[in-house]
């Protein structure tokens, strides 16, 4: 009979547990929490679609960035090249080899798990096919997001530009812009991603 | 009667720490309905759990800057570099801008990060909850500069993967880097393992179960 205990109409702040009415907001707008200033919703104009398409973009992206090399160093007429995989690998052969699966996980594992599973989510909402395990997918994506490092990884790459480039010649490989274009899209797709907007259609879906 | 302004909590609410599905207490689900998380009102054993990766992480602060993080071997004589050591030489070739970044991502992030947590656990442990706005920006800062301080490992990744000239010149990683990934880490998981409404529970005055 008490219309009052729908919850449908109200929020919780993610942070401090303040009970607000849900705000309404337009496109690429954000909504904070007046007691603690976390970001409550952020509104993204045609969030599934962008998120789709960016994610299809790193699928694509992530195989030039790993299969070609990111930078060549000439020393004395000889070269090593080096690409993400052989720098995780490079840990794994001093013997090392915790150092070399976080790095491999950081830097391709994850990275290339969180586009796989926001194509996943985006495409089954996009088309409205309920795929599995979406709930999952986009539950294990939010876990995942700040365990890929790609941009960490890059800002990596330059600093040990600098710290060689004294001593030896470098050459960029192609793998290099492909991981920066794989970074930008990434990135975007993590800013273009509404989370709320994603669970609300998930949970229409799930009641028809 | 839910009276917004108030807690979730005190209003017999819950808030799926996932998806952030508000649910009654009363349902007592034990998993979110809309993205099958489990639910928790505050999240279980935050301060034992934070207390203990911070420990763990404040542990791993001394070898990762006493162990070496790189071995630089060149026409045969051996050269262990520690973190410091490397900002140090960064300094030497006049580098300030790349050797403060260094400094900032393997020194500063890390030990700031852990102070920062132990300001935030020692909130909660007294109940001092003045200057929240502030103490919440702080932490936020905190989550999401954590993982830029794996800088120094993906730059002694890359050296390792590159400078591989036999007797000439061979750069290898070494255990110090290991302890460095693990402070890392463990002050990752210990921002995450934290829950900041239980400081605003105190703040407003309504109890956690
Ligand atoms: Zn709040
Ligand atoms: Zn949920």
């Amino acid at each position: 009979m008490d219309k009052i205990t729908d919850t449908e109409h109200l929020i919780a702040c993610n942070e401090c547990d303040l009970l607000l009415e849900r705000p309404v907001i337009l496109d690429s707008q954000k909504a904070k929490c007046p007691r603690c200033g976390s970001t409550l919703i952020s509104a993204r104009h045609n969030s599934i679609e962008r998120t789709l398409a960016l994610s299809i973009a790193g699928m694509i992206l992530i195989f030039p960035a790993n299969l070609f090399p990111l930078l060549t160093l000439e020393l004395m007429g000889r070269t090593q090249s080096q690409t993400i995989f052989s720098s995780a690998m490079g840990f794994y052969y001093d013997g090392l080899w915790p150092l070399a699966v976080l790095v491999f996980m950081f830097t391709i594992l994850v990275p290339a798990c969180k586009l796989l599973l926001l194509f996943w989510v985006s495409f089954s909402l996009q088309f409205s096919i309920r795929l599995p395990a979406r709930r999952f997918a986009l539950r294990s994506y939010q876990h995942l997001d700040e365990w890929g490092m790609l941009e960490v990884y890059l800002v990596g790459v330059l600093v040990s530009v600098i710290k060689l480039v004294s001593m030896a010649t470098l050459v960029p490989g192609i793998g290099i812009f492909c991981l920066g274009a794989l970074i930008l899209v990434t990135t975007m797709s993590s800013s273009m991603l509404d989370t709320d907007l994603f669970w609300h259609k998930i949970a229409e879906a799930d009641h028809d | 009667m839910i009276n917004t302004g108030q807690s979730a909590a005190s209003q017999g609410l819950l808030s799926c720490h996932d998806c952030h599905a508000l649910w009654k207490q009363s349902e007592q689900h034990t998993h979110c309905q809309r993205c099958g998380s489990a639910l928790h009102l505050r999240k279980p054993n935050a301060m034992p759990l934070t207390w203990a990766l911070l420990l763990t992480s404040t542990f791993l602060l001394v070898p990762a800057n006493m162990l070496p993080i790189m071995m630089i071997t060149s026409l045969g004589r051996g050269e262990p570099a520690t973190i410091l050591g490397g900002v140090i030489e960064l300094i030497n070739l006049g580098m300030y801008g790349i050797a403060f970044v260094v400094l900032a991502a393997s020194i500063l992030i890390p030990v700031g990060k852990i102070i920062g947590l132990l300001i935030m656990l020692v909130t909660l442990q007294f109940g001092l909850t003045t200057n929240m706005q502030q103490k919440m920006m702080m932490f936020r800062m905190v989550h999401w500069i954590g993982r830029w301080s794996m800088l120094d490992i993906f730059v002694v990744a890359v050296l390792v993967a590159l400078v591989q000239m036999g007797n000439l010149a061979q750069i290898s990683g070494q255990l110090g880097a290991t302890a460095f990934a693990g402070v890392v880490i463990f002050t990752m998981l210990a921002a995450n393992a934290f829950d900041t409404r239980l400081i605003w529970d105190k703040h407003s005055g309504t109890d956690s179960e």
